[in-house]
């Protein structure tokens, strides 16, 4: 589903991923960890085709087409999505007219039927059932005044609602407190399909309980140091990010 | 009725005009205070950005009686609660007060003087603008509202400023409106017209102890007249006054509101501006805060596009002793052309050392970050730009609590920041 080839971007002329290669392929759930400031968020950045961020090198193949050759809504209408650790306020747009807005326009691009309010009213209110969401919030301006925990939730509404095939979750766990991860945590995987993918940046390894990956990455000075199984999160839980820095400068790859 | 000449000049000239006999005392003082007087120009510092000279060459005559249709103007939460004013006159046949609840009285000017004592005495303590007295001088008509001790209005109220110029003409539409102890009130004040003309309402409101007041201000004038409007609100101890004030026509507008803030009261400020062409809007407020702890809100928008101006001029005056003050004020400006243009200037003086006074001013395009994120959604890049820059003018009017006026803003800014093609917004 999508192919990394010695992907390297950079944002105000600094380098931040230095040849990243990553394979997923559908069905498949990948963790990318590491510590702050790794390049964790700009890898997700970069796919989503986050207009701070330069590509200077590598290619990247989405279902065989050249990612980059599409606009952002282009490869969000083509099935991408991604969570934002710091969701965007938009005030004097209600959270419903811009969610139906976007399910209308995805739904235009598939040749599917668009659905007029009334329509998508019953629609919204089964997926706000999945991420226990309260109905006030869809009268609200989108995020506007959201805490950050209720910004989560609503960013997984949107995923609920846009249903990607590739979708990559940015620190989906901070804000959160650990009812409102597990709530989440359990909407993804009920949103998890064969056809479709997973990736899940993060820095703790909490969330990795919920949404188990089968494969986790360290990222870290914008290289992946290391890919295993989901043992992997286990460890760096209790052994933090640290030896697996060491034996990457042992093994000559810094 | 007779008639006043103060010199050749265009005030003079508005002035020649009859003069109703009705509060001729009233009348008189302000024409006195307007002998010998002209229309501002740029070089006085308060109207430094708005060039009254477009008026100058313009014969505005007595505008005509007229009757006008108005079932497009009608709301359906205030259908038995209207009073339409046409040509500065009341339309009786237009107007319908039947669902008024008892005990309020919502009346034209015209039909009840005798309840107007308090006409002309808000704001007694402070000048008296130039186009303020020019309305006191020449007023045909206007409405009342008094509403008694404790009564809290369910229906809101509605005011309709019809004008139909066939030639050019000057009206000056006058509003009273007077809350006593403890009622609420939702006031709905539209200006609407046709043709060339001058538009120079004065609306004064007296908003008594604990007293709430909510009201929403239209100006939809049509695109070759003037609009150069005065308001003047005290609010008493514990009273709150929460109004907004949406610019959309006028060749030329101006609003000055002026509200004084008694112990404890609150007072919100809000304003849009929907600019293009060759418009200009000025907002020139004036929020004094006289005693303390009172609080106030103003978030000024313009949206501005073509080679339109802006202009806001926010005062802020904190007197002596008045501690506990907490004011914020917002002034937010997006330009759409490169032509556009917008002057923003706070203006806080505070006098007192225990007070929390706030204010910022943003000009310039939509915030890339949430352009970015709409897209990340799949909006295209127009869709996305449309909808922020609706948004950012929704932002205004999304609580107005009346439905219907809120659908109709919402069209009607729909079809202003080409956001009509995506779909139903509400």
């Amino acid at each position: 589903m999508l192919s990394i080839k010695n992907l390297t971007a950079s944002v105000n002329g600094t380098p931040v991923l230095k040849g990243i290669d990553l394979e997923i392929k559908a069905g498949e759930i990948h963790a990318i960890m590491g510590p702050n400031g790794s390049g964790k968020s700009t890898l997700g950045k970069v796919l989503v085709g986050h207009p701070a961020y330069e590509v200077t090198g590598g290619e990247v193949l989405y279902e065989g087409r050249n990612l980059f050759e599409m606009e952002a809504d282009a490869r969000a209408r083509a099935g991408i999505f991604m969570g934002f650790q710091h969701p965007i306020e938009v005030p004097g747009v209600s959270n419903a007219a811009f969610l139906r807005l976007a399910y209308n326009k995805k739904a235009e691009a598939e040749g599917r039927e668009e659905l007029d309010p009334l329509e998508f009213d019953d629609f919204i209110h089964e997926k706000i059932k999945l991420v226990a969401m309260k109905e006030e919030f869809l009268d609200r301006s989108l995020n506007e005044g959201f805490s950050g925990g209720e910004k989560k939730r609503n960013e997984i509404l949107q995923m609920a609602v846009l249903e990607p095939r590739l979708a990559i979750l940015d620190e989906l766990d901070s804000g959160l407190d650990i009812d409102a991860l597990r709530v989440l945590g359990d909407a993804v995987n009920q949103l998890q399909r064969p056809d479709r993918a997973l990736l899940i940046i993060t820095h703790f390894p909490r969330i990795l309980e919920t949404i188990q990956p089968q494969f986790v990455h360290v990222l870290s000075g914008g290289r992946i140091l290391k890919s295993a199984g989901k043992e992997l999160a286990l460890e760096l839980e209790e052994r933090g990010y640290d030896w697996v820095l060491e034996e990457a400068a042992a093994g000559g790859l810094r | 009725m007779t008639t006043v000449v103060v010199g050749s000049n265009l005030l003079g000239d508005l002035l020649s005009g009859p003069r109703p006999a009705e509060w001729a005392s009233l009348r008189e003082a302000a024409e006195l205070r307007l002998a010998g007087r002209e229309l501002p120009t740029t070089s006085d510092e308060d109207w430094k950005y708005t060039d009254l000279k477009a008026l100058a060459g313009i014969a505005f005559g007595p505008a005509p009686r007229a009757t006008v249709d108005i079932s497009g103007y009608l709301l359906p939460e205030m259908v038995g609660t209207r009073q339409v004013f046409v040509n500065g006159r009341h339309a009786p046949h237009a107007s319908c007060a039947s669902a008024v609840p008892a005990g309020v009285r919502f009346f034209p000017m015209s039909a009840a003087s005798e309840a107007c004592h308090s006409l002309g005495t808000v704001g007694n303590g402070a000048a008296k603008s130039l186009f303020e007295d020019l309305n006191t001088a020449r007023f045909e008509d206007g409405a009342v509202i008094l509403v008694p001790k404790n009564l809290k209005v369910a229906l809101p109220l509605h005011l309709l400023f019809i004008t139909e110029a066939e030639a050019p003409a000057a009206v000056f539409p006058r509003v009273l409106v007077v809350l006593e102890r403890g009622a609420e009130l939702e006031l709905v004040e539209e200006h609407h017209g046709t043709g060339t003309y001058l538009s120079c309402p004065m609306v004064e409101i007296r908003v008594a102890e604990g007293a709430l007041l909510r009201h929403e201000r239209v100006q939809r004038e049509g695109p070759e007249s003037f609009h150069l409007g005065t308001l003047k609100a005290e609010v008493a101890k514990g009273g709150q006054y929460h109004s907004r004030t949406l610019s959309f026509g006028a060749r030329l507008s101006r609003q000055q509101p002026w509200v004084r803030l008694a112990e404890g009261a609150a007072a919100t400020l809000d304003g849009l501006a929907l600019l293009d062409g060759h418009q200009v809007a000025d907002t020139h407020s004036f929020l004094h805060h006289a005693e303390p702890h009172a609080t106030s809100h103003q978030l000024h928008k313009c949206i501005v596009d073509g080679q339109a101006r802006a202009i806001f001029n926010g005062q802020i005056r904190v007197a002596p002793g008045a501690q506990g003050t907490d004011a914020k004020q917002q002034s937010r400006n997006l330009l759409l052309s490169g032509s556009a243009r917008v002057d923003t200037k706070p203006q806080l003086e505070i006098y007192a050392d225990d007070v929390k006074c706030s204010h910022g001013a943003t000009v310039g395009q939509l915030d890339p970050d949430e352009l970015f994120y709409l897209q990340s959604r799949g909006l295209n890049a127009d869709d996305a730009r449309n909808l922020l820059t609706y948004g950012f003018a929704a932002d205004v009017f999304t609580r107005i609590p009346v439905a219907s006026l809120r659908r109709v803003l919402r069209h009607l800014v729909m079809a202003r920041t080409q956001a009509t093609s995506l779909g139903d917004l509400s």
